[in-house]
């Protein structure tokens, strides 16, 4: 059965988290010519940090079994009418999880 | 088999369409992996078999009983939304089976987003079909199609509608995106006319479709059926 643990030897150091629960960040729109999970449909808009989940290797690194070094996952919060600039309803929210790297800190 | 043909359409004989199965290169993909790890004896052709046997008998009957006693047990409700994984051992179901660290695709992180009387949550995998497997068994087909996916996130409320699903505006709807490894279960609330109920009779209305967050339940809906559209101008047979 193939094995989803970390298994490289560099995989099982923890590292800090760089945001917590609450802090706004804004998911970068990074260029990606392979694989990817982070949406088209949230670069570049802001949201709120509603978790933090594990820590793993990035999914860009994973899917060629590359060893990357461990990142904190999050799970970002946005409003709807932040995605969708004509959407509707303004109490509805959409959350999706992105690891570290594809997220940056949005001041004020 | 003999055929009526109205004037104008072409006439002539209609032979039968050759059987053509479809198969997607995923699935190409998947076969070919398949036979080279059988070949190379990372697990045998009869490992693979009873493997997805085991995986397709799943049902959502699991998740169905953690919600009712999540509905009856408030110390066991806290401890199900502090660490679902955990408290679903309570209820015999270990995400570690059978490999010691989850399958290979629903790993070891699951989150319950419990529905409050302004908050109403839905899961979809915008990227593919990541489901909560271990509770609720295979996906059902529409969970998996590109126009579930892509419509949920951008249209919500119509999306429900269509399910039968019309919440007021003052509810917040909240997609919840799958795309990593976290997977989701919706905790729906418990509908009045359940009390005294006992655990069974309410796992009994705990259907997929609540648990996915495409629909309530209540007391009387058993079972998930969908409206049936019928088409505005439906073929004629002449």
């Amino acid at each position: 059965m193939p094995s989803n643990k970390p298994s490289a030897k560099n995989r099982t150091r923890a590292v800090e988290a760089r945001f917590k629960v609450g802090d706004r960040v804004r998911v970068k729109d990074l260029p990606n010519l392979f694989y990817s999970r982070t949406q088209m449909y949230v670069r570049g808009a802001v949201g709120t940090i509603a978790a933090l989940t594990y820590q793993d290797v990035l999914p860009e690194d994973e899917a060629f079994n590359r060893d990357g070094r461990l990142e904190q996952y999050y799970i970002v919060r946005f409003r709807q009418k932040d995605l969708w600039p004509e959407y509707p309803f303004e109490n509805d929210s959409l959350q999706t999880e992105s690891p570290e790297r594809w997220l940056e800190p949005v001041d004020s | 088999m003999s055929h009526t043909h109205s004037p104008g359409d072409g006439g002539g004989d209609h032979p039968a369409a050759p059987m053509v199965e479809e198969i997607t290169d995923f699935e190409v993909l998947e076969i070919a992996v398949r036979e080279l790890a059988i070949e190379h004896g990372l697990f045998t052709a009869e490992d693979h078999r009873r493997f997805t046997e085991w995986a397709e008998s799943i049902g959502p009957a699991a998740g169905s009983r953690l919600v009712a006693k999540a509905w009856t047990d408030p110390a066991f409700k806290k401890r199900l939304l502090e660490d679902a994984v955990k408290a679903c051992k309570e209820i015999g179901i270990d995400w570690a089976e059978p490999t010691g660290f989850g399958t290979p695709s629903d790993y070891m992180n699951l989150r319950v987003l419990e529905d409050t009387p302004t908050l109403h949550h839905v899961i979809v995998c915008t990227l593919c079909s990541c489901y909560p497997r271990p509770l609720l068994g295979m996906s059902p087909e529409w969970y998996r199609t590109t126009n579930y996916r892509r419509r949920l996130v951008r249209w919500p409320r119509q999306v429900l509608a269509e399910f039968g699903l019309i919440l007021p505006p003052e509810v917040e709807i909240r997609v919840e995106d799958s795309n990593q490894k976290c997977r989701f279960m919706v905790l729906p609330m418990r509908p009045e006319g359940t009390e005294n109920w006992t655990e069974e009779q309410l796992a009994a209305i705990v259907t997929r479709d609540c648990m996915i967050g495409v629909a309530l339940p209540r007391p009387g809906r058993t079972a998930d059926v969908h409206p049936v559209q019928k088409a505005r101008r439906p073929v004629q047979r002449s």
